[in-house]
């Protein structure tokens, strides 16, 4: 203090004179104080007054709690006994408390260990709680879900319950197909082995097949040689056609003019023949005379044969014109020229006949050759019958003239429609066995058929077939 | 040369056709006078005045002309075409003998102006009427124009 007042002459006085005013405040203080514990002491000595009265009382009490304590002593010998004996009794039961207190204490050890496991134990079910929440929230979510699942499933349900009665009717469908299919698979199992037969037998019949196709393979190849070989041979047949053709054309115009030419000497000799007879005939005896005939008659006959070749060498090259031809007219006319021109023996009876379209001309040489074949052949017969008559058949109209007269044999009938071909004798009936090679002929060109049948001494019928339906 | 009337030329290369034509017009005396040529080229050197026949009166014409068609030289055909085409001898009636009346040439003589045809027959007794007949036709029948 002192130090700091030498140091600091200001501060040191200033602090002096706060302490007195301090001292000053503390002495005025101490004055009131010393009046109030002035008053104080006078109160307690009238307090002490009213104590001593009261002290008076009181000694008269003490005196009788005296009496009341001399009262009290004997009880408490009493209650001592009483509690010398509650001691020992106490001291008894200390002894088993104790013991019951070892007891205890190593239940409480047992306790505290068993407190200690459930700790633990309580830390693992905290554990788990925590998770069992955090597992019940996920529960919340999921039943929710499931809540909603469950919904669905319920519509599904129903859906289901549909479905099902939908399955069950299916079902019942399924278990008759089922039959159904049982009865089938039963008929495919036979079926089975019934191909399985035929596939065996397909196999043999493959390697039968194999077999034949490299068999025909070998004869493809043979055939495509052949082939070329035939090809060669084609070519060398058309040219053979075409100079067959050329040929042909020469041979008729040769058989034309040789025709021509060899029907003049034969003028020659057949007319001088007549005017030998006509102006030297008394000349010849009755032998010279018949030997004059004879080269007259062959004259003739040598003419008429020039004729008929001509004419059917004429056929070949003559375009036919087909027209509508009533044949039963034409037959009719035909008979009529052969009335007026020779004395007729025959009956001739000529049944309505079939139109047919044809070259009229022709279709009149067929009838005038083999009408004129009839009457010849039928002329020795004693009642001589020919009959013309016509049927429809399979499109074709067939014609026939049958005479009941002297017939040929059949072994000779392929012979019939050659040219120059004869199955009589010249003496017996005349011709030259160009007629029905000509008919034959015209036949032919109208795309049909001629045929005959006949027996020895019995008749002959003819037969010729003309297309209905005309082919232009 | 013959001034007599020519009745009918007969142009036929055969002889003995010829002859057998002329007997068959002789006899019934359809027709007595004859003049028988034996090829074309005779014949238009007589119809013409050409050549052998240079001399002969032009004017003593056939009544009628027998023509064969099939001769050596100058056939039928040809001596048809100048007759028909020349006026001298156009008007002359020519009757075309033949062997077939199919031969084609029997269409082209009647082209070319022939008047009718014969076929001359192996059976010399047709032959005979038919030239008989032919003969009185065109020799007494017919009037020339």
């Amino acid at each position: 203090m002192i130090k700091q007042l030498k140091n600091t002459p200001d501060n040191a006085l200033q602090e002096s004179i706060k302490e007195v005013a301090l001292q000053n405040v503390e002495r005025g203080k101490r004055e009131a104080e010393l009046v109030i514990a002035n008053k104080e002491l006078f109160f307690q000595n009238k307090e002490k007054q009213k104590r001593a009265a009261e002290l008076v009382i009181a000694n008269g009490e003490l005196a009788f709690q005296k009496r009341e304590k001399g009262k009290r002593a004997a009880e408490l010998i009493i209650a001592n006994r009483e509690l010398a004996f509650q001691n020992k009794e106490k001291e008894k039961r200390a002894d088993e408390l104790i013991i019951a207190n070892k007891e205890l204490a190593f239940q409480n050890r047992e306790k505290e260990k068993r407190a200690s496991e459930l700790i633990i134990a309580n830390k693992e079910l905290i554990f788990q709680n925590k998770e069992k929440e955090k597992r019940a929230a996920e529960l919340i979510i999921a039943n929710r879900e499931l809540a909603f699942q469950n919904k669905e499933k319920e519509k599904r349900a129903n859906e289901l319950v549909v479905a099902n009665k939908e399955l069950l009717f299916q079902n019942k469908e399924k278990e008759k197909r089922a039959a159904e299919l049982i009865i089938a698979n039963k008929e495919l199992a036979f079926q089975n082995r019934e191909k399985e037969k035929r596939a065996s037998e397909l196999v043999v019949a493959n390697k039968e097949l194999l077999f034949q196709n490299k068999e025909k393979e070998k004869r493809a190849a043979e055939l495509f040689i052949a082939n070329k070989e035939l090809a060669f041979q084609n070519e060398e047949k058309e040219k053979r056609a075409s100079e067959l053709i050329v040929a042909n054309k020469e041979l008729e115009s040769f058989s034309y003019s040789v025709s021509h030419d060899l029907r003049a000497p034969l003028r020659a000799v057949n007319g001088f023949a007549i005017l030998l007879e006509e102006g030297y005939s008394k000349l010849f005896d009755e032998e010279g005379r018949r030997l004059l005939h004879i080269v007259q008659e062959n004259a003739n006959k040598m003419g008429v044969l020039i004729d008929d070749l001509l004419a059917f060498s004429r056929l070949g090259k003559k375009e036919i014109k087909k027209s509508r031809v009533d044949m039963t007219e034409l037959a009719e006319n035909v008979l009529n020229e052969f009335k007026a021109s020779l004395q007729l023996k025959a009956e001739v009876n000529i049944h309505t006949l079939h139109a047919v379209t044809a070259d009229t001309t022709l279709m009149n040489q067929v009838w005038v050759n083999l009408l004129s074949n009839a009457i010849k052949y039928s002329s020795n017969a004693r009642k001589p019958v020919i009959a013309i008559s016509s049927e429809q058949q399979n499109g074709e109209l067939i014609y026939s003239i049958a005479d009941n007269g002297v017939g040929f044999s059949m072994r000779y009938a392929h012979k019939l429609f050659g040219v120059f071909q004869r199955l009589h004798d010249a003496e017996d009936f005349e011709g030259t066995g160009v007629g029905l090679a000509l008919v034959h002929r015209i036949i032919t060109r109208h795309g049909g058929k001629i045929w005959a049948k006949a027996k020895i001494g019995k008749g002959a019928t003819f037969y010729f077939s003309l297309p209905e339906k005309t082919i232009n | 040369m013959e001034n007599k009337e020519i009745e009918i030329l007969l142009v036929e290369d055969s002889i003995h056709d010829a002859e057998l034509t002329i007997h068959a017009l002789k006899k019934n005396n359809v027709a007595s006078h004859v003049i028988h040529l034996k090829d074309g080229a005779a014949a238009l050197d007589f119809l013409f005045g050409r050549g052998k026949y240079k001399e002969r009166n032009l004017d003593n014409k056939p009544k009628v002309i027998l023509l064969d068609l099939k001769m050596p030289k100058v056939n039928g055909l040809e001596v048809l075409e100048k007759i028909t085409t020349n006026e001298l001898t156009q008007k002359i009636p020519v009757v075309v003998l033949t062997s077939s009346k199919e031969h084609p040439d029997v269409e082209k003589a009647y082209k070319l102006g022939a008047n009718s045809y014969i076929v001359k027959p192996v059976d010399f007794e047709n032959f005979r009427k038919a030239v008989n007949d032919l003969g009185i036709y065109w020799l007494h029948l017919n009037q020339s124009l």
